[in-house]
C-alpha cells in the first residue's frame, strides 16, 4: 500500500510541476487561420468548399429533395407543367422538412463562411498581391450575394448577417437573434454584394477560366437575374407581411419596380461583347445542323455561351441525370428511366408543328377523323430544331435507336376514316374495344393483317399497367449524354457539366427588363426594337420562325420558357411572374398518344388530358415558402410567412 | 467481488425505480375554444374548405411574450370551430380566411383596425367573429339531373364587402363534384367538376346574376354525389368562398 502512495505522490509531483510549462500552443490537429489564409493553396481549398456550398439548382436539385441530393426522381420540370413524371402527381412547394436539406442553417453556414473569409483575408494582405486579394474578396462577395439570393427568392425578407457572430460566454444571446430584414433590404444586399464582386473581380478568373469560378461578368449575369426577380416581385406580388416595426418582410413597394428592372438591364448589358451565343456547328440553311448545334451547346466545354458552370468529376462529385431520365428502352442497370416526360402543352409552344386555330396540335382532318401518318415522326417533320434537341419526339433517333413510343394498336375499321376514340375533352379511360395495349414491357406481339408481328406498345411505352415509360408520349432530350454506354447509365455515375448561367439567359433577362421598363414608362437609353432583336437572335439560333413586329412581355416570356426549359429555371420564372397559381388552377396537363391502326397500316395521334387525371393546383401561399420550424423555435425574432 | 456486484445491482434497481416517480409535466391541455366565423351581412357562418386552404383560428399567448409565436387550428368546413385541447392561458384570438382580415394594415404596415378578441381562457370560451366574406355563393333552386345523367346547378354570387381593398375581379367560379361532403378546391373529382377561370372583368360581370353550371364528362356515376360551388377573387391567399354542399343522386 505504501508503495502506491509514493508512486501517486511521484506522479502528482511530476505532472504538477512540469506539465503547465507550455500548454498555450496551437492544437496540432486543427487547421489554423495561417494554414488556410497563408498560402494560395489554402485559399483554393477554402474556395472549393464555399463554391461547393453555392446554392444553385443543378443536376442534384429537386423541389422535393432539395439541393445536392442524388435522387432526382421528382423532377423540377414535373412541377412546372414542362413535364409529367410518375413520381410527381401535382403542384408542389419546396420541401424543407427532410433531413437532407437544411435550407436555413445551410445557407447561413455559407454566409458565415463568406463573412469569415471577408473579415480574415485582409489580415494576410501582405502575403499576396492586391490583385489577388481583390479577386478573392470578390468571389466571397459573389457567393454571399448568391446565397442571400437563394434565401430571398424563397422566403422574402431574411436576417442580414454581414459579420461573424461570436457568442461570449455569459453574454446575452438576444443580439445574436437577428430579426428578418425587409424583403427590399435583402434584394438591395444581393445587389450590393454583386456590385462589389463586379468591381473587384477580374474579367477572367486566372485559376479557372472555364466558367466554374466567378469573374466580373459572372457576377453581372447573376445580378441581372436577381434584379429581374426583385423587379417582378415589386410589380406582380400581392402578398404582404409586416413586422411590428413596419418592416415589409414580404413584398416590395411597386414604386421600386423600375429601379430593379433598370439594374437588371444595366447588369445584363455589361456582358455585351464578352460572351456570345453558341453557333459552332450552326448553319442558317440546315435544320439538322441547327439541331446538332443546340444539342452540342450543352456539352461543348469551349462554348462561349457558358457564363457560369458547375463541373462534376467521377467519383468525387457525380450525378445521375441519365440514369433517371433516359427513355425506357435505354434503361440502365439500376432500373430507372423516363422520369421526365414533356407535356403536350409544352411541346405545342414550339414552331413547325401543324396546329389548329386555337394553338393545339392538329390531329384531325376536316371530317373530324384522325389524320394518318406512315411514321410517328411525320407529324413533326418540320418541327423547330430546338424542340428536337429538347424533347425526344416519338420515333426520333437517340443513341442510334428509334425511340419507339406507341400507346396501342387500333384494330377497328379504318375504311371510312377513324373517328376520335373519346369525345373531345373527355377525361375518361380509353375504351377497351378495338384496342390492343400492353400493361408493361413484357409484351405479347399482335399479328397484323399482313402477317407481321407488332408489339402493342412501343419499346419506350406507353404501358397501361406501370408508368415506367413515356407517359406523356414524349421523353426529355436536353442534357442527356448521347455517348454514354447503356451499361454506364447508372446513378451517381454521370459527370456532364451543369450550365447554371448561359448567355442566352442574360440576353433574355435584358429583353424582359427592357419591356418591363417600357411598360413602366422608363424608356431612356432603350430602343423599342431591342427586345425583338434579342428574341430573334435566340429564335434564329433555335431554327424557329422569326418574330415580326415588336416583342411583347408574352413573347419574351414564351421564348424564355422554350429556351431555358428543363434547366430548373421555369420554376422560378413562374414564381416571380406570380402566374403559377393561374397556370396550375385545377389543371390537368395534356398528352399526345400515338396509335397504330392495323387496318390502315398507319399511325394516328390522340390528344387528351393526362390519363392519370393528376390535378395541378398551386397554392398561392407557396410564393413565400414556409420558414422551417427549427429557425423559428431558435429565435422568436423570426416571423413565419403568411398562411403557414 | 460477487457482493459488490449485488450491491451495485441493488443500487441501480433503486435508482431506476425511484427516478421515475416524479413526473415533471404540466397537466395536458384541457380547455376548449369553440365558436364560428359569421357573415355580418347574413348572420350565417362563412363556408370554407377543410385543410390548409380554409379558415383557421389564430391564438397568440400574450401573457407569455409581446411577440409570441402563433398557434393555429383549422375551422370546420361549415365555418364553426372547436378545439378541446387548449392550455388555459391568456389569448388574443382572431380568424384568417376568405374574408376581410380581422387585423388590417395599410400598405406601409400601419395598423388600420384590429377586431381580435382577447380572452383569459379557463375551461371553455365561445367566440363569434363577425366578418365580411369576399364573396357570397348561394344556391338558386336545387341541382337538376339531366337526361344524360349530368347535373345542372344554379347559383348566385354576390360580394360580401364594399371595402375597396377587397373588391377585385372574380377569377374563378367552380362547380365541384365529389363523392363526399368534404367537397372543395382540394378535394373534387376532376372528371366531372366544372372549373371556369375568368380574366379581366368577365367574371365580375356575373355578380348578382343567376349562373348556370353543368357537370362535365357526361353521365355521373349512379351513387351519392355532393355538389358545391366555390368562387374567389384575387386577394390575400386566394382562398375560395363556398355555398353549402348539397347531395344529389340519380337512380
Amino acid at each position: 500500500m505504501k508503495k502506491y502512495k509514493i508512486l501517486l505522490l511521484a506522479i502528482c509531483l511530476l505532472t504538477g510541476f512540469s506539465a503547465c510549462r507550455k500548454l498555450d500552443i496551437p492544437p496540432k490537429n486543427i487547421i489554423q487561420d495561417p494554414d488556410v489564409f497563408g498560402s494560395p493553396g489554402g485559399i483554393t481549398a477554402y474556395m472549393a468548399r464555399i463554391y461547393s456550398e453555392l446554392p444553385i439548382e443543378d443536376f442534384r436539385y429537386t423541389p422535393d429533395m432539395g439541393l445536392n441530393f442524388f435522387w432526382i426522381i421528382k423532377p423540377t420540370s414535373a412541377t412546372t407543367g414542362e413535364a409529367l413524371s410518375r413520381d410527381q402527381t401535382g403542384s408542389s412547394s419546396e420541401n424543407f422538412n427532410d433531413w437532407h436539406w437544411d435550407v436555413w442553417g445551410g445557407n447561413y453556414t455559407t454566409i458565415h463562411d463568406c463573412d469569415y473569409f471577408i473579415e480574415t483575408l485582409p489580415k494576410y494582405a501582405s502575403t499576396f498581391s492586391a490583385a489577388q486579394i481583390n479577386a478573392w474578396l470578390g468571389e466571397a462577395y459573389f457567393i454571399r450575394g448568391m446565397t442571400y439570393f437563394a434565401l430571398v427568392k424563397r422566403f422574402g425578407g431574411v436576417p442580414i448577417v454581414n459579420k461573424v457572430l461570436n457568442y461570449t460566454p455569459g453574454s446575452s444571446v438576444t443580439d445574436l437573434n437577428v430579426a428578418r430584414a425587409s424583403e427590399q433590404a435583402v434584394w438591395d444586399q444581393v445587389a450590393s454584394d454583386f456590385d462589389f464582386a463586379i468591381a473587384n473581380l477580374p474579367a477572367s478568373n486566372a485559376d479557372n477560366s472555364d466558367g466554374s469560378r466567378a469573374n466580373k461578368y459572372v457576377a453581372a449575369a447573376f445580378k441581372s437575374r436577381a434584379m429581374l426577380y426583385a423587379g417582378s416581385i415589386a410589380k406582380y406580388n400581392t402578398i404582404t407581411l409586416f413586422d411590428g416595426s413596419k418592416n415589409q418582410l414580404c413584398g416590395i413597394p411597386a414604386s421600386a419596380a423600375a429601379s430593379y428592372f433598370q439594374k437588371a438591364y444595366d447588369a445584363a448589358k455589361l456582358l455585351d461583347g464578352a460572351y456570345s451565343l453558341y453557333l459552332s456547328g450552326w448553319s442558317a440553311t440546315d435544320k439538322n445542323a441547327q439541331y446538332q448545334n443546340f444539342v452540342n451547346l450543352f456539352s461543348d466545354a469551349a462554348s462561349k455561351e457558358n457564363v457560369f458552370v458547375r463541373e462534376y468529376q467521377y467519383p468525387n462529385s457525380v450525378h445521375g441525370y441519365d440514369a433517371y431520365y433516359v427513355p425506357r428502352q435505354l434503361m440502365g442497370p439500376n432500373g430507372y428511366s423516363s422520369e421526365v416526360n414533356p407535356t403536350l402543352d409544352f411541346v405545342e409552344k414550339f414552331d413547325g408543328i401543324p396546329k389548329n386555330t386555337n394553338g393545339t396540335i392538329k390531329t384531325l382532318d376536316a371530317n373530324g377523323n384522325y389524320l394518318l401518318f406512315n411514321n410517328t415522326m411525320d407529324i413533326f417533320a418540320n418541327a423547330e430544331p430546338r424542340l428536337r434537341a429538347t424533347v425526344i419526339l416519338p420515333g426520333d433517333v437517340f443513341k442510334g435507336q428509334n425511340i419507339e413510343i406507341r400507346r396501342g394498336i387500333y384494330t377497328g375499321s379504318a375504311s371510312s376514316g377513324i373517328g376520335p376514340l373519346l369525345p373531345a375533352g373527355s377525361k375518361s379511360q380509353y375504351p377497351t374495344t378495338n384496342l390492343v395495349v400492353s400493361s408493361n414491357s413484357g409484351q405479347t406481339a399482335y399479328t397484323l393483317p399482313d402477317g407481321t408481328l407488332m408489339n402493342p406498345a412501343g419499346l419506350s411505352g406507353i404501358f397501361t399497367g406501370d408508368q415506367t415509360c413515356a407517359i406523356s408520349g414524349f421523353s426529355v432530350r436536353k442534357w442527356l449524354n448521347p455517348n454514354l454506354a447503356t451499361s454506364q447509365v447508372l446513378e451517381n455515375n454521370e459527370t456532364q457539366t451543369w450550365i447554371e448561367m448561359r448567355y442566352a439567359e442574360v440576353l433574355l433577362n435584358k429583353a424582359e427588363a427592357a419591356i418591363e421598363l417600357q411598360s413602366l414608362g422608363q424608356t431612356s437609353g432603350i430602343s423599342v426594337s431591342d427586345p425583338a432583336t434579342i428574341v430573334n437572335q435566340i429564335r434564329s439560333r433555335a431554327g424557329a420562325n422569326p418574330l415580326t413586329g415588336l416583342a411583347t412581355i408574352d413573347t419574351v416570356r414564351a421564348e424564355r420558357r422554350k429556351e431555358l426549359a428543363f434547366e430548373n429555371k421555369t420554376y422560378w420564372d413562374l414564381k416571380r411572374w406570380r402566374i403559377f397559381n393561374k397556370e396550375q388552377n385545377g389543371t390537368i396537363y395534356r398528352v399526345l398518344m400515338p396509335f397504330f391502326s392495323s387496318q390502315a397500316g398507319k399511325y394516328f395521334f390522340d390528344q387528351r388530358t393526362d390519363e392519370r387525371n393528376d390535378v395541378y393546383t398551386y397554392d398561392s401561399r407557396w410564393y413565400y415558402e414556409q420558414i422551417p420550424g427549427g429557425a423559428i423555435s431558435k429565435s422568436n425574432n423570426i416571423i413565419q410567412n403568411p398562411g403557414y | 467481488m460477487k457482493k459488490i456486484f449485488y450491491y451495485s445491482a441493488l443500487c441501480l434497481a433503486i435508482a431506476a425505480g425511484s427516478s421515475c416517480s416524479k413526473i415533471d409535466n404540466d397537466a395536458a391541455p384541457s380547455s376548449t375554444i369553440t365558436g364560428s366565423t359569421i357573415d355580418e351581412g347574413t348572420g350565417q357562418t362563412v363556408q370554407t374548405e377543410i385543410g390548409s386552404g380554409g379558415t383557421r383560428v389564430k391564438l397568440l399567448e400574450t401573457s407569455y411574450s409581446a411577440n409570441p409565436v402563433p398557434i393555429y387550428f383549422q375551422s370546420k368546413q361549415d365555418g364553426t370551430f372547436e378545439n378541446t385541447k387548449v392550455f388555459a392561458a391568456t389569448y388574443k384570438v382572431s380568424v384568417e380566411g376568405p374574408f376581410v382580415p380581422i387585423v388590417q394594415t395599410d400598405n406601409t404596415g400601419a395598423l388600420l383596425s384590429d377586431s381580435s378578441q382577447n380572452i383569459v381562457l379557463k375551461n371553455t370560451a365561445n367566440l363569434n367573429f363577425k366578418v365580411q366574406p369576399f364573396l357570397r355563393v348561394e344556391w338558386v333552386g336545387k341541382p337538376v339531373v339531366n337526361a344524360d345523367n349530368s347535373v345542372t346547378v344554379q347559383v348566385r354570387v354576390t360580394r360580401g364587402t364594399a371595402n375597396p381593398n377587397y373588391v377585385s375581379d372574380i377569377t374563378d367560379i367552380n362547380l365541384y363534384v365529389s363523392n363526399t361532403q368534404y367537397d372543395g378546391s382540394n378535394n373534387y373529382d376532376p372528371r366531372y367538376s366544372k372549373l371556369t377561370s375568368y380574366s379581366g372583368s368577365t367574371g365580375t360581370a356575373l355578380l348578382g346574376q343567376v349562373i348556370t353550371l353543368t357537370t362535365t364528362g357526361g353521365s355521373l356515376p349512379a351513387q351519392d354525389v355532393y355538389f358545391r360551388v366555390g368562387a374567389r377573387i384575387n386577394a390575400g391567399l386566394n382562398e375560395y368562398n363556398y355555398n353549402t354542399p348539397v347531395l344529389a343522386a340519380h337512380q
